[in-house]
């Protein structure tokens, strides 16, 4: 099965942001979106979402060949997405314990009978045990007060317990310290199984060394300007984007308008 | 301008009804010149207005002179009125349907330590200078709000409940209000007093048997806390859509007395309420939790006010509310800190969410502060619900509805997680989801649902302390 982007044009408020994306990730493939900031690699993750705000104009997002880009964001996690948020929002007064609960509920296979409130306690502890989180982080409010590193690491709990086909982790890894950061690639190693894709965006090259891609893609002004193997990350935390990024800029100029 | 009680409506309640009721009910002397002379400030006082009834008066068109309020004189058998109502299992209970008292019963022990939980009706035929004292030391100032005067001359029923000095009462006292039928009118003057050093937890519930169209339910509620005294007071309206509700509250706190007030508000075409908290007392604490859910037409009036009159005194009262359909809220608040009143803190917070764009609310609290040495704070918003929230959610696979169900409750819960009363938290939680989905649900029904279901949701409690909350950066 594949998450497939095809030539994806998406707005905000009427401005054009994505201008025709196109990737291809298989379940078992591990992706890297890199690019500089503003270059719509949120935009993309928010679209792929479904948020109300980002309006596909053109092209289609397909998974296991199905359009995807008329469901609600509760359908496409039905059909197996997952996104990492790069601000993960914080709602007063629901229990991070409820929330897991309803999202882990929520993202079963249909028919499948949910657990009980001991058994489901029972496999949040062990993956909070993976993600080396207290089991007091359950009696908090969702991600109020949480530091960034908290709530990059609630993110890939939620992952965890939901088990995505297609995971796309937005700047899982910034605002986290050096331990914090092994603790997280490691816990994204661990959950993205053998069925797992994944579009790991980031605009550092750091937690490409604990979560190797196969692929590695550039993006800028809303295209994906490079693609390339590992090799690619290194070249990039190497000479900065405006090696890449430049080059191509002067290209374009050189085209007739 | 019309108010929802127009002074013509309010005509058919003159000075002859409140004689009658005095005789009708065999009350002494002094009683019935209680009456008349809250009658009198009845007639002076201006009649209340408020923008959310003068414009929406038609639209539910109640009608007072249709109330009725002759006492019946038919018994009751409770079991069977109540039924639905109750487990059976209630202890110390007083049970009312409409203005008659169908059932009480209070633990031997309890009653032979000299705690009451009584009718009016009893109150006076057991101890008539309790009762005498009480009403002519009346905290609720019938010149000071028209419904305070409106429920002294005209009350047709009344509770009080009485705590000797340093009795601690481990169980709550409860008492239920039916409201049965149309034109029914329920004008309730009740005492609460907890002598020195003692202790106890009121829990009220206000509940519809049917539908209620002109009918009422008006009521003053007295706490009195004398010192080293705690009071935990509950309320909850779950009244017909038809139903009138009025009430005042005048809770006074002695020296190091503590008292709190947790109401829930569901019910009702109209209610509105008035609590003012009287900290008279040096190192007394005073704390408000209210919260309500309208929706359809419902409008809600609220007011709470803090006075502190004694140094060292802690107040605060903490307001949530939801507004769905075409409801609409008030919520109005007042500090006010005397001069004497030093080292005293006082917090006071409004906090509404709007479902829809027709919904509409308004706090307006306000500060009367005359003193340097005080801590006193406020805040409100109103604001609809959070569109990134509401998206966060259905990213982790939650339907539009069931999001939104989630992030209403959410939103209760930094004030319901703070009320003191177990039974009226959970009890609180499971009647706002039951109007959330569509379900009439009473305190009785959780019980009921516990006992089959036998698997809960841990609860998660607030318990940080809201002035080391709002002062720490000062
Ligand atoms: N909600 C929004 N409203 C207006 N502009 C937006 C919004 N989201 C993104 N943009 C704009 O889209 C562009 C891409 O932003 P974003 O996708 O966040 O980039 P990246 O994640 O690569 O840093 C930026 O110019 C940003 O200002
Ligand atoms: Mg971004």
């Amino acid at each position: 099965m594949k998450l497939e982007i095809k030539d994806l044009h998406a707005s905000v408020e009427g401005k054009e942001i994505l201008k025709g994306v196109d990737l291809s990730i298989g379940q078992g493939e591990a992706h890297a979106l890199m690019g500089p900031n503003g270059s719509g690699k949120s935009t993309l993750a928010y679209t792929l979402m479904g948020h109300p705000k980002y309006q596909v104009t053109s092209g289609d997002v397909l998974i296991g060949g199905e359009s995807i880009i008329k469901l609600t964001p509760d359908k496409r996690v039905k059909k197996g997405l997952f996104l990492a948020f790069q601000y993960p929002v914080s709602v007063q007064g629901v229990s991070m314990f409820s929330f897991l609960r309803a999202a882990y509920n929520n993202s079963r296979p249909p028919g499948t009978e949910p657990p009980t409130i001991f058994e489901f306690r029972e496999e949040v502890a062990a993956k909070l045990k993976m993600l080396s989180m207290d089991e007091t982080f359950l009696n908090r409010y969702l991600n109020e007060g949480f530091s960034g590193g908290e709530k990059k690491r609630a993110e890939i709990l939620q992952m965890a317990l939901m088990r995505p086909k297609f995971a796309v982790l937005d700047e899982t890894d910034s605002g986290l310290d050096i331990d914090a950061l092994r603790i997280v690639a490691e816990g994204i190693n661990k959950v993205s199984g053998p069925d797992t894709g994944s579009l790991l965006i980031t605009h550092y090259q750091r937690i490409l060394k604990y979560v190797k891609p196969q692929f590695v893609h550039v993006m800028h002004q809303g295209r994906i300007i490079q693609s390339g193997g590992e090799e690619l990350s290194r070249l990039l935390e190497e000479k900065g984007y405006s090696w890449i990024t430049g080059y191509k800029e002067e290209e374009a100029a050189q085209q007739p308008a | 301008m019309i108010a929802v009680v127009s002074q013509k409506e309010l005509g058919a309640f003159d000075e002859s009804l409140a004689s009658a009721l005095s005789e009708s009910r065999s009350e002494p002397r002094w009683l019935r010149d209680i009456r008349l002379d809250s009658y009198g400030k009845f007639k002076e006082l201006p009649t209340e207005r408020n923008p959310l009834y003068t414009k929406y008066a038609s639209t539910f068109g109640f009608d007072i002179s249709g109330v009725g309020v002759s006492p019946v004189p038919a018994k009751i058998d409770f079991r069977s009125f109540f039924q639905g109502y109750l487990t059976g299992k209630e202890r110390n209970i007083l049970l009312q349907g409409n203005e008659t008292q169908v059932h009480a019963e209070l633990d031997d022990d309890l009653a032979s330590k000299g705690v009451m939980l009584l009718s009016m009706e009893e109150a006076l035929r057991k101890d008539e200078r309790l009762v005498r004292s009480l009403f002519e030391q009346r905290l609720a100032r019938p010149e000071s709000d028209k419904f305070v005067a409106f429920v002294g001359a005209f009350f047709n029923c009344g509770t009080v409940v009485y705590v000797p000095r340093g009795v601690a009462v481990d169980r709550p006292l409860r008492r239920m209000f039916l409201l049965d039928g149309p034109k029914s009118g329920v004008i309730d003057q009740t005492f609460v007093c907890a002598e020195e050093g003692s202790k106890v937890v009121f829990l009220e519930e206000l509940y519809s048997k049917g539908p209620a169209a002109s009918s009422m339910v008006a009521s003053t509620v007295e706490v009195r806390a004398r010192p080293y005294a705690q009071v935990d007071l509950s309320s909850i309206q779950l009244l017909d859509e038809q139903a009138l509700h009025v009430s005042n509250r005048a809770v006074e706190t002695l020296a190091d007395a503590k008292a709190t007030v947790s109401s829930l508000e569901l019910g009702a075409a109209v209610s509105r309420s008035r609590t003012n908290f009287l900290l008279n007392g040096r190192g007394s604490l005073a704390e408000g939790f209210e919260i309500f859910f309208t929706d359809a037409k419902q409008r809600y009036d609220f007011e709470t006010n803090l006075f502190h009159n004694s140094p060292d005194s802690t107040g605060s009262t903490q307001a949530r509310g939801v507004l769905k359909g075409e409801s609409q809220s008030i919520f109005k608040g007042m500090i006010k800190i005397v001069n004497a009143a030093k080292n005293s803190r006082s917090y006071l917070a409004h906090h509404a969410m709007l479902l829809e764009r027709t919904a509409k609310s308004d706090a307006i609290p306000g500060l009367e502060i005359d003193n340097n040495e005080v801590k006193a704070t406020h805040s409100a918003s109103v604001a609809q619900i959070d569109e990134e929230q509401l998206f966060y959610l259905m990213a982790r696979g939650l339907s539009l509805d069931e999001t939104k169900r989630m992030v209403v409750l959410g939103f209760f819960e930094p004030v319901l997680s703070r009320v003191p009363i177990e039974q009226t938290r959970e009890g609180a939680r499971f009647m706002i989801e039951g109007k959330w989905d569509g379900v009439k649900r009473r305190l009785v029904d959780r019980e009921t649902l516990l006992a089959e279901e036998g698997e809960t949701t841990p609860e998660v409690r607030q318990t940080e302390d809201i002035f080391e909350r709002h002062y720490k950066y000062r």
